[in-house]
């Protein structure tokens, strides 16, 4: 008897397995005869990243071969999409073999997408051997860059869409924090303001300390702590304490990952008598403010996207989006998004799916994507700069993501950039 | 020299083509061994190459916490040691990865003792408890010198383990089978008798007079070791050694391949690995629901066999003789070697069944 | 700074405290490791989300609802899968890991891999002894002390909490005399999730809600159990003051290096042990077979 039951058991579980087999082939079947050029999105396709990879690869394939697709030679090819899902943020290697998947069972020509460091190289390598071209959208690490200019012909496919690389993420956000101090000192009367570093535990965090410390003086300012939480840390409660004991006027930040969300949130809740700005990437997101129960309002951080006129294609992009998808676009949307373009002109400029030819093409990009001027530098990394890619930088007032950053540095101020606004209860600090 | 032929194929036939687990097994090995010959593609290659560097994880994973009964929580942390030493020698000092991995593996011994001896004075429950934290440990210093270990980025730009995928499959296949038949073997031995023993009752080994600290540490020593193997090999297959390696979840894979196997099996851990490792690439196809149907599985296998798989099937296809303790197909109905009868006697059959009245 | 530490090791502990109050209690008595234990925290987290986000109940009625079903699927869970296993040590701890991933991907499959907040309960903060504290803070410490009075009096002075203390110390005596052990490991089991459930509503509106968010208190009510003594209420009180301490320590000692708060204190954990094999008021294992 005891026996049966378990065969029972044992068929319903190679039932289910089966099942999903089935409704799972059914949706890979191919839809289209005609010519296809197929691009592998890679990202964690569980969470916001992933979710944002896909987003944004799936509007800007709809307008491209809505358009009438990508013409090589004399024919026309139509984007065709495979949804990657690495699940790097758990497993390195399951991200690995994704890809690998994708490249030799799926076919995939080209790979955009993925955000966590680790997986962004296994998966560089991945590609590498194959000779695929790599758009990454969502790493910032620049040893992925410095790869192509050590060995060029291996790492030659790889590219960076978004963001800017770590080093360059590093040195805009400390033109914000300058600006910050620019309004203390205007509008408080503040002459030395104090700053209280707090980096995320994570590589990028340790060349900003590095850099933050020397720099931060010969701003004017002084600082008075460097604190190192790790980037999944939840409660942030001792931190924030210590800094205000410390007398800080300014809270610089760096955090890449979770630990954003509950940082802003207790800085809101407890009233910390000291600005915050730097980059928190989980402030760029929609559901920061319901996350931080409304108190993430005030939070400054460098951005990729803000509701501003960067060229032309942002304005229709970033509304486009929000009304697709009822979500602000974040840097891994618009990252798949502009890739699947640049790659369009590059393939229409070759005049052929070979890669190597469209590798020399790529170099050759000079074109308005959605956040500024694109244009490769010789690492293939994104260049940065007045007249490129500049970044921008991103508050949060009365629930709304509103653009406060360049305002006016270097001569640029994008349309639709607002006042930087202090939050009420600094100023009442030290009024 | 015929004659010796012959005698092997007797042997053959009896201890392999006769019992069913054992045929299952011999088909397993064919099935690996040819695997190549029905697909070279890389994809698959790849699946089954960590498919069998996990095998070796998981079995030396079960000679410590199945056999001996140290059940490590951690054992995450030989396989991260192993990874991070073979990945440095190899970007640092050039070595190759046939250095590289026997010294990982070394210093996952190393760090056996290290944690092992400490380990030893705590039993049971505080012990696995320990041991989850170890790796967290580990990770925390790894963040502490970025400039050495990469930090959340790792090592990497680590050189290959060959020239070809099909070289890496024979190699990683080759040493799971290799490595799986000699931890298998020893727990065979005496000293696999002593380890059985201590996870039975440590207190009568040491009335017996046997210094179960020195075993204990031998169990640690060995695991360590085939775990280390498994962590460098791991290194130069995905050519990166990063904090991953030391993850809570990556202590607990081993635990859950060897659990759905067969605890204390050795050859159900490997046999788990190579069945759901492959599944969990099918279920690729449902990238959503990928990993609940594997949680769900696990569970649900659980449930109904909780000594895992393997003991479950052995258990159906195999009779053991009342009398001389031969196992034997489940066709047989009489013993093969002494001509016992296999037939369950109908104890608790109707004829035995008790009548119990109770008064109301 | 002596203000600073000793207000934020308070608030830490507490809700450290309420983790792994029913952590020990479900090993005590039911001599189970579940590591589904804080996955139930993340259930009642979630819940109370769809309840006061989607379905738009006040937020104390939305508390309570979560707490029963949550109670109630933690005792379930109990009957269907864990007790049948209960002879397999190991059988069970991966029976609960695997609960618990199931539960983190049933999350991620309903509410995607989004970071979400639970509204607090009350909003704004105090000053004591100079240091800024969130009123929920101290909503926790209020639960927390009237839960650990009621589990006291439970335990000491009633009837189930002689069954259950009884079962405690010997589940084999305990069934010849006539006590229900299994239903006994239920009851513990139920008060146990009750009691993840309501660290749930209380803590969640301080952290952040993401479906992975079990994993590490997991961590740290292991380390606080274990220091304090598996299965010893007091010692799990103990152990939370304890790592509440050594992390808000390194924090104010060593800011450089607070992300190795949760490394430095599973390393005080190694080092107790060590001293102290069976944890600081744990019973001796020695002679149990």
């Amino acid at each position: 008897m005891k026996q049966k039951k378990g065969l029972v058991w044992i068929a319903l579980i190679l039932l289910l397995a089966f099942a999903a087999a089935g409704c799972g082939s059914s949706g890979e079947e191919p839809t289209a005869k005609e010519e296809v050029i197929r691009v592998a999105v890679a990202g964690p396709m569980a969470f916001v990243q992933g979710e944002h990879h896909w987003m944004g690869a799936e509007m800007a394939a709809q307008e491209i071969n809505d358009a009438g697709g990508i013409k090589v030679g004399d024919k026309n090819y139509k984007y065709e999409l495979i949804k990657v899902d690495t699940n790097e943020l758990m497993s390195v290697s399951d991200a690995a073999t994704a890809v690998e998947r994708a490249i030799t069972e799926q076919k995939a020509d080209f790979i955009t997408g993925t955000i966590r460091t680790e997986a962004a190289l296994a998966i560089q390598d991945v590609a590498m051997d194959y000779k695929k071209i790599f758009m990454v959208a969502g790493a910032s690490f620049i040893g992925l860059a410095d790869k192509v200019e050590e060995d060029y012909e291996r790492y030659k496919y790889w590219f960076r869409i978004s963001p800017i690389n770590g080093n360059l993420l590093a040195q805009t956000s400390l033109l914000l924090l300058q600006d910050v101090s620019k309004v203390l000192r205007e509008d408080l009367n503040i002459e030395t303001p104090k700053v209280a570093l707090v980096f995320e535990k994570a590589q990028a965090g340790d060349a900003l300390a590095a850099a933050a410390q020397q720099v931060v003086p010969s701003f004017g300012m002084e600082v008075v702590g460097l604190w190192r939480p790790s980037p999944t840390a939840t409660d942030l409660t001792a931190e924030l304490t210590a800094i205000q004991d410390s007398g800080a006027h300014i809270i610089y930040t760096y955090f890449s990952a979770a630990s954003g969300v509950p940082y802003a949130k207790q800085w809101g809740e407890l009233q910390i008598p000291a600005v915050s700005v730097g980059i928190n990437v989980e402030a760029q997101a929609q559901g920061f403010m319901a996350a931080t129960d409304g108190r993430g309002n005030y939070e400054y951080t460098l951005n990729t996207y803000g509701p501003v006129e960067i060229t032309d294609k942002t304005l229709p992009f970033y509304n486009e989006f929000i009304k697709r998808n009822g979500e602000y676009p974040t840097y891994n949307a618009g990252g798949t998004y502009d890739s699947l373009y640049i790659l369009k002109e590059a393939i229409e400029r070759a005049g052929t799916l070979d890669q190597d030819a469209i590798v020399v093409e790529m170099e050759k990009t000079d074109m308005d994507s959605t956040i500024g001027r694109f244009v490769f530098d010789e690492k293939h990394d994104v260049t940065w700069g007045p007249g490129y890619v500049t970044a921008v930088g991103t508050q949060w007032q009365d629930g709304k993501l509103v653009c406060t950053w360049p305002n006016g540095w270097q001569g640029i101020t994008y349309p639709g950039t607002v006042e930087y606004k202090l939050p009420p209860w600094v100023v009442e600090a030290y009024k | 020299m015929t004659g010796y032929l012959y005698h092997l194929y007797q042997a053959f036939k009896e201890e392999i083509l006769f019992l069913p687990s054992r045929l299952i097994a011999l088909v397993g090995i064919i099935a690996l061994v040819l695997l190549p010959l029905f697909s070279q593609s890389p994809y698959t290659l790849k699946v089954f190459t960590l498919a069998s560097i996990f095998a070796i994880l998981a079995a030396s994973w079960d000679l410590l916490s199945g056999f001996v009964g140290q059940l490590n929580l951690g054992h995450a942390l030989f396989f991260g040691v192993a990874a991070y030493t073979s990945a440095l020698l190899n970007l640092h000092y050039g070595l190759s990865p046939w250095m590289t991995i026997p010294l990982g593996a070394l210093m996952a011994v190393v760090t056996g003792m290290l944690v092992g001896i400490p380990a030893l004075r705590l039993r049971g429950q505080y012990l696995s408890l320990a041991t989850l934290a170890f790796p967290l440990i580990l990770t925390g210093i790894i963040y502490v010198f970025p400039d050495f270990t990469g930090g959340e980025l790792g090592v990497s730009g680590l050189s290959r383990l060959s020239n070809s995928r099909l070289a890496d499959y024979y190699i990683t296949v080759g040493l799971a089978l290799g490595l799986g038949f000699l931890m298998w073997k020893i727990t065979d031995s005496k000293i696999g008798l002593i380890f059985h023993a201590i996870r039975e009752d440590e207190i009568a080994v040491r009335a017996a007079g046997i210094n179960t600290t020195k075993y204990k540490l031998l169990a640690f020593a060995f695991s360590g070791f085939f775990a280390g193997i498994s962590g460098g090999l791991y290194a130069h297959v995905m050519r990166l050694a990063g904090p991953s390696t030391l993850d809570v979840f990556m202590s607990f894979q081993p635990i859950i391949w060897t659990a759905f196997g067969g605890i204390a099996t050795i050859y159900g851990a490997i046999i788990g690995v190579y069945l759901l490792y492959p599944f969990m690439e099918v279920l690729r196809i449902v990238p959503e629901y990928r990993m609940l149907i594997f949680a769900v599985i696990i569970i649900l296998v659980l449930r109904i066999m909780p000594q895992g798989l393997s003991p479950w099937v052995i258990e159906r296809i195999q009779k053991e003789c009342p009398r001389c303790k031969r196992h034997n197909a489940f066709t047989r109905k009489t013993c093969k070697a002494c001509g016992t009868s296999l037939e369950k006697p109908s104890l608790g059959g109707d004829s035995f069944k008790l009548e119990v009245k109770t008064s109301e | 700074m002596l203000a600073n530490i000793f207000v934020n090791t308070l608030i830490h502990a507490s809700v450290y405290a309420l983790l792994a109050l029913g952590f020990s209690l479900t090993f005590g008595v039911a001599r189970i490791i579940n590591l589904t234990h804080t996955a139930f925290y993340m259930l009642a987290a979630y819940l109370i989300f769809t309840f006061v986000g989607t379905l738009g109940l006040n937020s104390a009625l939305a508390i309570l609802l979560s707490i029963v079903l949550v109670t109630i699927i933690g005792m379930l869970s109990y009957k269907v899968i864990i007790e049948p296993l209960h002879e397999h040590d190991t059988t069970v701890l991966i029976v609960t890991i695997a609960l618990a991933l199931a539960f983190q991907e049933v999350m991620l499959i309903l509410f995607g891999g989004h970071f979400r907040g639970v509204p607090s309960l009350v909003k704004g903060f105090v000053t004591f002894l100079g240091v800024r504290v969130t009123n929920q803070y101290l909503v926790v410490i209020a639960v927390l002390s009237v839960i650990l009075v009621l589990v006291w009096l439970l335990l000491l002075k009633t009837r189930l909490g002689l069954a259950i203390r009884v079962t405690a110390q010997d589940r084999e005596v305990a069934n010849l005399m006539g006590i229900n052990v299994s239903l006994m490991s239920m009851v513990t089991m139920g008060l146990a999730t009750m009691l993840a459930a309501t660290a749930g509503a209380l803590v969640a509106p301080i952290f952040i809600l993401e479906p992975r968010m079990w994993l590490q208190p997991l961590t740290i009510v292991l380390a606080i159990v274990v220091l304090g003594g598996l299965g010893s209420l007091k010692g799990s009180v103990y152990g939370a003051i304890i790592i509440a301490l050594v992390e808000t320590l390194v924090v104010f000692l060593v800011p450089m290096g607070s992300f190795l708060r949760g490394a430095v204190s599973l390393a005080i954990m190694i080092i107790i042990l060590i001293i102290r094999p069976e944890g600081l008021f744990g019973v001796s294992f020695e002679g149990e077979r």
